[in-house]
């Protein structure tokens, strides 16, 4: 994330929210880094709140006291996540780099008690899959009333840990399997949502909902992007909140018009009936995997690059699950 | 659903008006309302039993005394209801 020094003000933000509000957008996800770190975060929920926004706060709980969360709460905040590592402590922390599971379990404890929805994002990934019922049952006993499971997505420093963390496919079977029948026992009490590796798929996933078609992203020095990892991709030209309107942006921005639509697309996606529905799949993988973002994604099974990803997954299958380092984005020693 | 049940908004879902017209505003996601949908949330407020709901929106759709506004309300919040977005109390 860029120094603080660059970040914008509150008022910019509120000045964005309601221009976000004009253009039609009903969810503000206020997401980071760790978006606790700006002391004016209550400012910030107040304005999207005024700005008549779903506000949406997504933390590791770093830096949430009690009088924080109720400042917070007052601001407007309707829905809090609160991303888990494992169910157990020890790895939980060996992962995040920080002795954190215990306050996260805390913090849970006070959320659960207050009048926002509540939702436990897990990360889970080869490491700790094995684990999903503890999971499942952890984020049940928080009182939490949605869990995302969320198997780590290889962009950014995922990719450099892909092949301790991509999970074997037996894995992914019992997986999808356990999610489901977790599912239907906790109906109407835990929504469960998952999103499954798509190395494993036969087809992308709409990644985004489609490039600059159901969201948009303001980073915090105000540049606008159609997701997190769109700096993979050379040649973008974005456009920036501070100087020209949201709503010029989402209509005119080469960025968000880039990838946006059909006419972008080789073949197979041009002529594929499945366009419709996965929007091509996902630009920056296909920057990561093939070295192209206007290539077909390669998870694709119809993709000429599909080979590639089926070799990670055999090294996956190749490679012990136990030893190797993991490479941190901040070192914690 | 029964006579005495009183539902109310889940919490973190509220109803919002847009210029598409009313929907409701939930965790990672949207519901668009249609139809009575707005005038029976609205009335999820803790407040009203289902018996008071279903008498105030036959009258105000001109509608007193009609089963069918209480097997649609019901089924329309028994939905709800599983989908966590309404509670009863």
């Amino acid at each position: 994330m860029r120094p603080r020094g660059e970040e914008m003000a509150a008022a910019d933000w509120a000045r964005i929210f309601g221009e976000a509000a004009e253009l039609g957008v009903l969810h503000a996800h206020l997401t980071g880094g760790e978006p606790l770190a700006r002391p004016d975060l209550e400012a910030l929920v107040g304005a999207a709140r005024a700005a008549k926004l779903y506000v949406n706060l997504i933390t590791s709980g770093v830096g949430l006291s009690e009088r924080r969360l109720d400042a917070l709460i007052a601001a407007g905040l309707d829905h809090l996540q609160l991303s888990f590592q494992d169910a157990a402590e020890s790895p939980a922390n060996e992962f995040a780099g920080a002795r954190a599971h215990a306050r996260k379990l805390a913090l849970a404890g006070l959320v659960r008690a207050r009048p926002i929805a509540f939702t436990v994002n897990a990360v889970v990934h080869r490491q700790n899959l094995d684990r999903l019922d503890e999971i499942v049952a952890m984020a049940d006993d928080l009182g939490a009333d949605r869990l995302e499971i969320a198997n780590v997505q290889y962009y950014g420093w995922a990719i450099e840990n892909r092949v301790r963390l991509l999970p074997t496919r037996a894995q992914m079977e019992a997986c999808v399997a356990a999610v489901e029948a977790h599912r239907q026992r906790l109906k109407g009490r835990m929504r469960i949502d998952f999103v499954p590796p798509d190395y494993y798929a036969r087809y992308p996933k709409a990644c985004m909902g489609g490039w600059g078609r159901s969201l948009l992203l303001v980073d915090p020095a105000g540049w606008v992007l159609p997701c997190h990892a769109a700096g993979v991709i050379p040649d973008l030209e974005f456009d920036n909140a501070q100087h020209r309107p949201l709503g010029w942006i989402w209509a005119e921005s080469a960025a968000l018009r880039r990838f946006r639509g059909e006419d972008w697309m080789p073949e197979p996606c041009r002529s594929c009936d499945r366009r419709h529905e996965d929007f091509g799949g996902c630009r920056c993988q296909a920057m990561l995997l093939a070295g192209d973002a206007a290539a077909t994604d390669p998870v694709c099974s119809l993709s000429p690059g599909r080979p590639r990803v089926d070799a990670i997954l055999e090294q996956i299958h190749g490679a012990p699950a136990e030893g190797g380092a993991w490479v941190y984005r901040i070192d914690p020693a | 659903m029964t006579a005495s049940s009183v539902p109310r908004l889940a919490r973190g879902c509220r109803l919002q008006d847009t210029a598409e017209g009313w929907v409701l505003l939930i965790p990672e996601g949207v519901l668009r309302l249609s139809g009575p949908g707005p005038q029976i949330l609205r009335r999820c407020d803790g407040a009203h039993s289902f018996a008071e709901i279903v008498r105030e929106l036959g009258a105000e759709f001109g509608a007193a005394g009609d089963e069918r506004v209480a097997s649609e309300t019901g089924a329309f919040l028994d939905r709800l209801v599983e989908r966590q977005v309404v509670i009863v109390e």
